[in-house]
């Protein structure tokens, strides 16, 4: 059951209760404003602030917890490709013709030697941590404490077409089905013999990867039924249709869409007269 | 005379590749209010026959289409199928591919938004639809959290929603147990007696087709073989056969008579005439029972594998074992049945490994199986899924039964002659360079069992090996297991179709929430009727007309579990019963 339930938080909340359309613009101004910034401290304010949000309205700390996790190695390489590396875009950046070392790799070790990890560069990339981690949470953050089918309606009322709707609420739909394919055919590999625990990570990768095989033929088999079926249900994928749910705004949807509106103005007036934001820049 | 609701003209069929036609020359008129029920072997065209209802046949698939398809007096290539899907409600036999939304709701409701209907109607018909199947309260779950009965139920209520004027079902009961089997059909017949809902149903439940069609049809290689009322039909025992259906039981019980020279009249086809037939003819006959039954073995070798105590709480708290004891003695062929949910695969899953147990013990060969591996005990214990594809990977056969061999490291000689081997006990050594996938359904499953072969089990498991498949499959495989077990092998068959294992198990172990209800010789638990129902499971139609046998005679019959050995007790007297 825990492979449905990820989909909507359990907890009824203020934000459960909106429509998904002020959701879809909390996202998209969201997205912007950590895509455009470059303060590593205004980018980790916003990220704190994401993952409250994330906690207040019901998303698990679990699931925060699980994302940082999958991500720590990519966050590892961006500080140390930003620290390391980053060097000419760091400069521009600050104006500065000289970074400030944090530390340097004595000149003796291979290869390595006379590295060296600048602070600028460092805080770069602590900027683009967070930068990630904003983009990666605010999607729970809408999408977790939406109904699915409140998503889908409003996704319809936001112009987006019906067709992109339905995959979106397929795959939904199939996507426990798949995970239940998956584990099972894993499974029938194990008692076919295979010595998973015997085998370093290359070779199990190479008899996961066998997976494919049976997991391939059965979707195709599947996607055949599933359009048979949608056939004898009347779907053309016409956005021309009825909807059992309404997405009806009230005020709180169009009071939120107009904070977000005016936080994206704000934050690009600031941004652009007074570089708050700016990787350098006064905040 | 009633309104003609479906008229078939000279319907001919062949899907855009195919070489043959699926369809030949079909003349078929069905009555409003009909329960229409459509039989055949697999391949013969019934699902095809199904989606020419709905136009799906031919305007989906496109392909060659001769004649004419009325529905409610609309010809299906003068109208879209969008349109028709008004008119026809349809369920499949996948209950997972057919619910495409993610709530109750939300399925019923999807073909009535594609077809444009108000929302405060949807809202009025959503109710009714559940009603009408006892889905009531669950309009707010996800497809996945209900169970295979139910799903199947959920896409009738849909398929009801849209208020068609007949309601196609296309082996609507073959994926699922006895229950959600049982459940089906009882909706699907208080729709039609109730609401007068027009049916038209393929399914192989040759018994329970005979309970409730009005009219059955035959389809045969594409053609219409025959029309009637089910005693016509399926009292046809040696047509039945030699199309690989599967007659019900009361009627080969009466045929079987019959050929003794036996009158019995006409054959019944259903239970409550069989039980009448049965005091006729038992007026007219001497009873006595065979001399040569066939009695299970009684094993004393060394357990295979031995469970004691064994408890199994899943994470969330369910406990889904409650201290089952039991030995597996090499060479037997092993039963277990059970309702979903009654601990059949948690129970067999400690056999693999693949659970361990929170109390208790498992020993294979003497061995905990705590102290094994998955593959240690893939070695000793073969497994053969419900879907033998699952476990097919390799470009050839040859590839596939040598796979775990070299994932093993076995030395390349070995490696060879243990394939040889396998392939051979298979039957498969002149197919070792074909793709596994290019060969039938039943040899792929030979595949797998090679593969299995080549590792050298004492035991392998069959999980549901008669899931979904026609008798003629069904057979093939089961006829696999009885190979194997003539070769000294340990057989474990996990199956919900008791009327097929008569011929092939010796020992039945009855499972129920949890726990080992019995454990006795196949002839003591087939007999043992209340306990079979107080779990759902039904024992078979033979086993049921022998008690009443019993009964009649007030003999002492020996437990009789098929209809030859219960044809065999009639002895004809002319003037009525002897002494």
């Amino acid at each position: 059951m825990s492979m449905l339930k990820f989909q909507t938080v359990e907890r009824d909340s203020f934000f459960t209760r909106l429509d998904f359309r002020p959701k879809l613009v909390m996202m998209a101004v969201i997205s912007i404003i950590a895509f455009v910034w470059e303060s590593p401290l205004l980018q980790m304010v916003m990220a704190f602030l994401i993952i409250i949000a994330a906690l207040v309205v019901g998303v698990k700390f679990s699931y925060i917890r699980l994302v940082i996790m999958v991500m720590t190695p990519f966050y590892i390489l961006l500080l140390l490709t930003h620290g390391f590396f980053n060097i000419d875009q760091v400069k521009a950046l600050t104006g500065k013709s000289v970074l400030t070392p944090m530390f340097t790799f004595p000149e003796s070790w291979w290869l390595i030697g006379g590295g060296m990890m600048s602070w600028e560069g460092f805080t770069y990339g602590v900027n683009a941590i967070f930068k990630t981690l904003s983009l990666t949470l605010v999607i729970p953050l809408g999408v977790f404490t939406t109904d699915v089918d409140t998503m889908i309606v409003g996704m319809v009322r936001a112009r987006i077409p019906y067709k992109i709707a339905f995959i979106f609420s397929a795959t939904l739909r199939f996507f426990p089905v798949l995970f239940q394919e998956i584990g099972m055919i894993i499974e029938a590999q194990r008692l076919r013999g295979l010595a998973m625990e015997r085998m370093n990570p290359a070779q199990r990768v190479k008899v996961y990867a066998k997976v494919a095989v049976p997991l391939i033929l059965g979707a195709m088999v599947k996607s055949q039924q599933l359009e048979v079926v949608l056939q004898s249900k009347a779907f053309s994928g016409s956005p021309v249709r009825t909807y059992l749910h309404e997405s009806k705004m009230g005020i709180e949807d169009y009071l939120l869409i107009a904070f977000f509106v005016l936080l994206l103005i704000v934050a690009t007036i600031l941004y652009f007269a007074y570089g708050i934001g700016k990787f350098g820049g006064p905040i | 005379m009633s309104e003609i609701i479906v008229a078939l003209e000279k319907v001919s069929y062949k899907y855009p590749r195919s070489l043959d036609f699926v369809l030949k020359n079909i003349d078929l008129t069905i009555q409003k209010g009909e329960f229409f029920g459509v039989i055949g072997p697999t391949g013969a065209g019934k699902t095809t026959l199904c989606l020419t209802m709905n136009a799906v046949v031919p305007q989906f698939y496109g392909g060659r289409f001769f004649g004419h398809v009325f529905v409610a007096g609309l010809d299906t290539l003068d109208y879209p199928i969008s349109l028709l899907a008004n008119r026809v409600g349809a369920v499949f036999d996948d209950p997972e591919t057919q619910l495409i939304a993610t709530s109750v709701e939300n399925e019923i409701a999807f073909a009535l938004e594609n077809l444009l209907v108000p929302r405060e109607e949807i809202l009025k018909r959503i109710p009714h639809a559940l009603a009408a199947v006892r889905l009531e309260g669950t309009e707010k779950k996800h497809p996945a959290e209900l169970s295979g009965g139910q799903k199947q139920r959920l896409a009738i209520a849909a398929a009801l929603a849209v208020q068609p004027d007949l309601l196609v079902l296309d082996e609507p009961t073959s994926q699922l147990d006895p229950v959600g089997s049982q459940e089906v059909f009882a909706t699907v017949r208080e729709l039609n007696k109730e609401l007068g809902m027009t049916i038209i149903m393929s399914s192989h439940a040759a018994e329970e087709m005979a309970e409730y069609c009005d009219r059955v049809a035959l389809l045969s290689n594409g053609e219409l073989a025959a029309v009637g009322k089910p005693e016509e039909i399926y009292s046809q025992i040696e047509r039945l056969l030699a199309n690989d259906l599967r007659p019900p039981q009361v009627a080969s019980t009466f045929y079987l008579i019959q050929q003794t020279g036996i009158p019995t009249g006409a054959i019944p086809v259903r239970m409550e005439e069989g039980s009448r037939y049965l005091k006729e003819v038992e007026e007219v006959c001497t009873i006595y029972p065979p001399k040569d039954i066939r009695q299970a073995r009684v094993h004393t070798s060394e357990p295979v594998l031995s469970i004691k105590d064994l408890k199994h709480v899943y994470p969330d708290g369910t406990e889904a074992l409650h201290g089952v004891s039991m030995d597996i003695r090499e060479g037997e062929y092993v039963l277990i049945i059970g309702q979903n949910g009654a601990g059949k695969s948690t129970l067999v899953k400690h056999f693999l490994n693949l659970l361990k147990p929170t109390s208790g013990s498992v020993k294979v060969g003497g061995v905990e199986t705590a102290n094994l591996t998955v593959s240690q005990l893939a070695r000793r214990i073969g497994y053969v899924a419900q879907n033998p594809d699952n476990q097919i990977f390799n470009a050839t056969v040859g590839e596939e039964v040598a796979f775990a061999l070299k994932a093993l490291k076995y030395p390349p000689e070995e490696v060879e002659s243990r394939t040889l081997e396998g392939l051979a006990a298979m039957g498969l050594s002149n197919v070792r360079e074909i793709h596994p996938l290019a060969l039938p359904k039943g040899d792929r499953a030979r595949v797998v069992i090679a593969a299995i072969l080549a590792m050298k089990p004492e035991m392998i498991i069959f999980d549901e090996p008669t899931t979904g498949q026609d008798y003629r499959g069904a057979k093939y495989i089961l006829e696999i297991s009885r190979q194997l077990h003539e070769m000294g092998k340990t057989i474990v068959v996990i199956t919900h179709h008791l009327y097929l294992m008569p011929d092939y198990a010796e020992r039945v172990l009855v499972m129920g929430k949890g726990t080992l209800l019995m454990d006795a010789p196949i002839r003591e638990a087939y007999h043992a009727v209340e306990l079979l129902q107080s779990t759902y499971l039904m024992p078979p139609q033979a086993v049921l007309l022998a008690q009443e046998l019993g009964n009649l005679t007030n003999q002492s019959l020996p437990k009789l579990l098929t209809p030859e050995e219960l044809a065999s007790c009639f002895h004809y007297s002319h003037n009525g019963r002897t002494p």
